[in-house]
């Protein structure tokens, strides 16, 4: 259990429960002794282990030695995952490359598979999808976490960020419009590999020790609420409602950018047991909260002032958030907007889990 | 003989649809009806082109559009601006650099960007994405280009800018740098000795043409 700190000399008491606890207590809708904190944090464990990112990313093992030692150290409830934002276009034959470069903070595609339309047309799922692409890594990570005793995650889209992978973003938003049902074609290739991988997934290590997630640029600044609802919603929906119905444990939308326009469709696809929504400082949590009475809400501190800012400035983002979103009936955790900056000074990070500490009690 | 009001209307709405073989065929009837080409690119291609911007800005249209828009931009341009070059009297701005910076390969924005300095007679030299700054700095050198552009979308690759200052002021000695992306602010572009900043593509082109002509 962690030791009580102190605030301007005032001393803030320790907690009163593990973080394995407490994120046992939030999963099962049991109360907890504060608000949790949960991280997207990457590239910033491997930093704080002194290792390449690229680490958390191509190799299993290290990915997870990172993420627990970063636990650790912050003392926060979690997340550990696999996953990143451009993902899907190595499973498809593309080329990717992880962040070992300066500057590089996460993976990105060198080539999208599909340079043609015939490439798309093409596009097939492939036979054995588990030796396809960044797979091996991945199950070797989830093998990893059930080995552990932790809940195993499992990255699923959105399928629409995934058909950005595989096209290009720019060609996918162009074909919208153009060629329709060449991107349905794709997506509708993209959803079946994810449903391949959540049923390998639920079959070998149990729909009860599942977090399925999926992490959506699906963003108002990119698209209309209209294209979201054509090219997104429906996909996204049938992968939920799948994984729901297989009795899977808990399913987490991270919901990126601006997109309110975008909630009300979120809102309507089934979340499993347990539904986590984490939303960037765009939305609100008190909008969140509302769209999402059930699911527990995550947010929202801008990831910039975590990495520019100053302790202070970060505490105050996270009183705010806590205040707004505390007394959340579905559950709230405290959480930065998007993935923790890798280079995130520590002290900043840190002033997350103590701001669940001294201003986060019930 | 079409009147000169009606082509430009149709070049802009050609633009605005979407339209690649309308605005290829706008741009011919502006050619055969001796309309001057620079004015058809300006009044017609480049007005659609700022419309879509404003309508982007109060979100009634989005990325998508934007970027079908440009292609029919492009397709009339490549009828329309042989000839002005041809015809000598191409007013050129100046000669620009762009790239997004190393480890980012957000390039949506800085193509938008691109798009908008082409149409305000800048000649644009894209450099791509994940851009390092020894190509920075020899794509400037080799093009002899006034302004250098430089994007980052995030926090992590911001830095690179900051970082890439110091040997832009010594190894490009007047070249005008002008640097955005949504992390980035009118302050951070000051603090790090940027000539120029533009919150959106719009507004990107309004200080490149300032920067040029102040040059
Ligand atoms: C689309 C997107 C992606 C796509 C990129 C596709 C592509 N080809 O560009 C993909 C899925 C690949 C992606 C990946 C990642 N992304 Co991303 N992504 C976005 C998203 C949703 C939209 C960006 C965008 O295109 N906006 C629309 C365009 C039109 O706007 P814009 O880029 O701001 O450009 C305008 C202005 O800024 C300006 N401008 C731009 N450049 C320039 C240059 C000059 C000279 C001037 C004057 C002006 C100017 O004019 C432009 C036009 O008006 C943003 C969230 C958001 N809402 O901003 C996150 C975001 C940028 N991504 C983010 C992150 C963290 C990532 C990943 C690291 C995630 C991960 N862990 O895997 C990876 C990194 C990949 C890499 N190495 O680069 C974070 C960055 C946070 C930070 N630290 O600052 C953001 C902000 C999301 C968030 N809420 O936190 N992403």
């Amino acid at each position: 259990m962690h030791r009580d700190h102190s605030v301007k000399g005032k001393w803030v008491k320790c907690d009163q429960m593990t973080s394995q606890e407490r994120w046992e207590a939030l999963v099962n809708r049991r109360p907890t002794d504060r608000v949790p904190c949960l991280q997207f944090m990457l590239g910033h464990t491997a930093v704080v282990n002194g290792r390449p990112i690229a680490k958390i990313y191509d190799d299993g093992a290290e990915s997870l030695a990172c993420q627990r030692n970063a636990m650790a150290l912050y003392g926060h409830d979690g997340l550990i995952m696999h996953g990143w934002a451009n993902a899907g276009g190595a499973e498809f034959g593309g080329e990717i490359e992880f962040p070992y470069r300066k500057y590089t903070g996460a993976p990105l595609m060198k080539k999208n598979p599909v340079q043609s339309e015939e490439d798309a047309w093409d596009l097939r799922v492939p036979d054995d999808i588990l030796s396809v692409g960044t797979m091996p890594i991945a199950l070797e990570f989830s093998r990893l976490q059930y080995e552990a005793g932790l809940t195993v995650t499992l990255q699923v889209g959105s399928p629409l960020t995934w058909a950005g992978s595989v096209y290009g973003e720019e060609r996918l938003m162009i074909w919208m419009l153009k060629k329709p049902e060449l991107v349905h074609h794709v997506l509708r290739v993209i959803t079946d590999f994810i449903r391949r991988k959540a049923d390998y997934w639920i079959d070998r290590f149990g729909a009860e020790r599942l977090m399925a997630f999926d992490l959506g640029i699906e963003t108002n600044k990119l698209y209309s609420p209209k294209q979201f609802e054509t090219f997104g919603f429906p996909y996204l929906r049938e992968i939920h409602d799948h994984l729901t119905e297989r009795g899977t444990a808990i399913i987490l939308s991270h919901i990126c950018g601006e997109q309110n326009k975008n909630l009300p469709l979120w809102a309507r696809l089934s979340y499993g047991k347990r539904g986590m929504v984490s939303v960037g400082k765009e939305v609100a949590i008190s909008k969140a909260r509302e769209m999402f009475p059930d699911c527990v809400i995550m947010g929202n501190v801008d990831p910039v002032t975590v990495q520019e800012g100053t302790p202070e400035q970060v505490r105050m983002l996270c009183r705010a958030c806590i205040e707004e979103g505390k007394d959340h009936p579905g559950g709230f955790a405290l959480m930065t907007g998007c993935e923790v900056p890798p280079q995130a000074p520590p002290v900043n990070v840190d002033q997350m889990v103590k701001a669940c500490r001294e201003l986060g009690r019930y | 003989m079409a009147d000169e009001a009606e082509i430009f209307s149709q070049l802009k709405q050609a633009v605005m649809e979407g339209d690649e073989d309308v605005a290829v065929a706008a741009a011919q009837a502006a050619v055969a009806a001796g309309v001057d080409p620079q004015r058809a690119i300006i009044e017609g291609l480049a007005a659609g082109m700022a419309e879509m911007g404003r309508l982007y800005e109060r979100e009634e249209c989005y990325v998508p559009e934007l970027l079908v828009s440009s292609e029919a931009l492009y397709a009339g341009l490549g009828v329309l601006r042989p000839l002005v070059i041809a015809s000598g009297k191409a007013e050129k701005k100046g000669v620009a650099v762009i790239g997004v910076v190393q480890g980012d390969i957000h390039d949506i924005g800085k193509n938008l960007v691109k798009m908008m300095l082409e149409v305000n007679g800048i000649e644009v030299h894209d450099l791509g994405r994940d851009v390092d700054m020894e190509r920075f700095i020899t794509a400037t050198q080799e093009t002899q280009a006034d302004l250098l552009c430089l994007s980052a979308l995030m926090t992590t690759t911001m830095i690179a800018i900051k970082d890439y200052m110091p040997a832009f002021k010594t190894q490009l000695p007047g070249v005008k740098i002008m640097v955005g992306g949504a992390p980035l602010n009118q302050q951070l572009a000051d603090e790090w000795g940027a000539d120029g900043y533009g919150e959106n593509a719009v507004e990107a082109a309004r200080v490149a043409v300032r920067l040029l002509e102040t040059k």
